[in-house]
């Protein structure tokens, strides 16, 4: 059987496996032994345990669940909602103020959590009705925290980018740099898209009619400026060289358990207890699919299926932005259905080769794989951000969450077109801070 | 069979308190690395290494308990939208899919397992580890995945367990 057969057999029987709902860590597994054992005979799957084994043997991967307790230990806290009044009690006097201060409170949650549904939840919870209160539209109402949540895995830290710096070995210090600028630059195309659309259907968003004392308006800040100053501090000491990524992840997580027990008294052994559940249970997952895919990329390069792959998209010889639109189709498509940390450890060491053959800096591919994961998380039918705000307003229909959503999918890909033409959006921050790319 | 299921449950249950001390205890290692690297300006030997190891065995055994709380992902689009016949059927195919795995990988890596403890393998770091202690976390693990998987089967078939935790009439 040609490379070629082979790899469509591989592609058609994997999406008929992960579409069967199997987990996705174990379906990979299970497809790498059987092609292997297929293809190649049982005797070449003596290397599949060491290879499962040294999938994880990476000092690296211990930034993971460090930053996942990171974003635990913050979701669980109520520092959501005194960020949410903070950005209120300081922004509610500007026209459209609630509308910067719900995407403003999103944006800082999620580099916070790094969690998109955690971000919908916890500023959702207040926000949405607070926007209702007000005389907001359901659907923008809805959209825009659905839409300001996805700002976590592109905000640093980012668990996204981590996994896409693992899978691709690009720089993780320099994609949390890259990730900051087109961050900031999707949460002013949120608000500026949000108020257009006030704008347009004759809403007009006035400022509050009540006043906040300079007392009420410092209040809320000592709770939420620590947890500030550990991710700011974090991402000093990152791209400073100062300490690895693992280190400083480790570091801030401590630091961020401490002072959710400090600061919101979580002394109690459940509290605690559910924070470390969820880490394990987040961790876990994601360390056994890049387990799983490692041993599936095994598989993929062993058959010579990603070297045929990347010579025949080379050999089409098509002009590279026409290649870079159908690698973005494709990743908007697969991220419709399948979750980022699958898509991005399956698809990243073969898309690598083809995109740093084109041209492309595999820094800004981060970025723009991240916003194409992103849209995924707002759109159906695996769209979690939408179900997570069906979840919190449940009188409002998810078709009109769908609805209110849809616009900043438009954002989204605007920002793709905005990063294609000017890539210094990305590149300028690391490239001014590390140096330019060895 | 209850008694079989129960067991099952409770040693997952087990695992996952483990692995998440292992996670608890590596995040405490790591702040006594930086202290003894930046603070002290020392070398460090162990550290590294026991975080590594601990995060690897954290996986492998906490993934049986993952797997009883259903929090594995899984592209579930299939599942939502089928009638409850189509997807008691997925579900069956979805749990043969992991109960393949798991018991295939648990013959590897126990084969790998006792070829670093009859040979003495041990790590090419300072520390030296010998490499049988943390790669027996794999067939431990996996081994229990395995059984965890054979529970879930058990309820699946006999109507205890929703398929993919799917109540009727909750799908799309």
């Amino acid at each position: 059987m040609s490379p070629g057969t082979q790899g469509a057999l591989v592609m058609l029987i994997t999406l008929v496996i992960l579409l069967s709902g199997a987990p996705v860590a174990f379906s990979l597994g299970t497809l790498a032994i059987v092609f292997i054992a297929l293809f190649q005979g049982f005797d070449a799957l003596q290397v599949v345990a060491e290879t499962f084994y040294a999938g994880l043997n990476d000092f690296t991967l211990v930034s993971i669940p460090m930053f996942v307790l990171m974003g635990a230990a913050i979701g669980s806290s109520p520092a959501g909602k005194d960020l949410y009044e903070a950005l209120d009690r300081w922004l509610y006097r500007l026209p459209g103020g609630l509308v910067m201060s719900n995407i403003g409170a999103c944006a800082l949650f999620a580099a916070l959590t790094g969690s998109s549904p955690a971000t919908c939840a916890a500023i959702g919870k207040m926000g949405i009705p607070e926007m209702r209160k007000r005389g907001y539209p359901d659907d923008i109402a809805t959209g825009s925290i659905c839409a300001g949540g996805t700002l976590g895995i592109l905000i640093p830290p980012s668990i996204t980018f981590i996994l896409y710096g693992i899978a691709t070995e690009t720089s993780i210090g320099r994609l949390f740099l890259a990730g900051v600028i087109p961050g900031l630059m999707l949460t002013g195309l949120f608000v500026l898209w949000t108020l257009f659309l006030m704008w347009k259907r004759g809403f007009r968003a006035h400022a509050a009619e009540f006043r906040y004392s300079w007392k009420q308006k410092f209040q809320s800040i000592p709770k939420v400026a620590p947890f500030l100053a550990v991710v700011v501090g974090v991402m000093y000491v990152l791209y400073g060289g100062i300490a690895t990524p693992s280190e400083a992840a480790g570091v801030g997580a401590a630091l961020c358990v401490v002072m959710a027990m400090v600061i919101y008294r979580m002394w109690n052994p459940k509290q605690l207890w559910a924070i470390l559940r969820d880490t394990t249970r987040e961790s876990v997952m994601i360390l056994m699919i890049i387990a799983a895919s490692v041993v599936f990329g095994y598989m993929l390069t062993s058959l010579y299926l990603t070297q045929t792959l990347a010579t025949a998209i080379a050999e089409l010889e098509v002009n590279r932005w026409v290649l870079m639109a159908l690698i973005n189709l494709f990743l908007l498509i697969a991220g419709c259905f399948i979750p980022p940390a699958a898509i991005i450890l399956m698809t990243s060491p073969i898309l690598l080769p083809i995109i740093t053959a084109a041209g492309f800096d595999p820094v800004w591919f981060g970025v723009i794989v991240t916003i194409n994961m992103e849209i995924g998380l707002i759109t159906p039918p695996v769209g979690l951000n939408l179900y997570v705000i069906n979840a919190i307003a449940p009188d409002v229909k998810l078709m009109t969450i769908m609805r209110g959503a849809f616009p900043y999918v438009m954002c989204m890909i605007l920002a793709i077109v905005i990063l294609s033409v000017f890539p210094e959006i990305a590149t300028w921050l690391p490239d001014h801070m590390m140096g330019g790319a060895k | 069979m209850d008694l079989f299921v129960r067991s099952v449950k409770f040693l997952s249950r087990l695992f996952g308190y483990f692995a998440a001390a292992l996670i608890a205890i590596s995040v405490i290692v790591v702040c006594h690395m930086v202290f003894v690297r930046y603070a002290l300006n020392q070398n460090t030997i162990w550290q590294t290494d026991f975080v590594t190891y601990s995060l690897v065995a954290a996986t492998f055994v906490g993934s049986p308990y993952v797997l009883m709380e259903r929090g594995h992902v899984n592209v579930d689009i299939l599942p939502l939208y089928a009638g409850p016949r189509l997807r008691w059927w997925l579900a069956l195919f979805a749990a043969a899919v992991t109960l393949f795995f798991a018991v295939t990988m648990t013959v590897f890596t126990a084969a790998l397992w006792h070829e670093s403890w009859a040979n003495s393998w041990a790590s090419d770091t300072m520390w030296r580890v010998r490499l049988w202690i943390p790669y027996s976390a794999l067939p431990i693990g996996l081994g229990l995945l395995t059984l965890q998987c054979l529970a879930d089967l058990v309820g699946l078939i006999n109507g205890r367990e929703q398929p993919f935790g799917i109540s009727r009439g909750h799908g799309v």
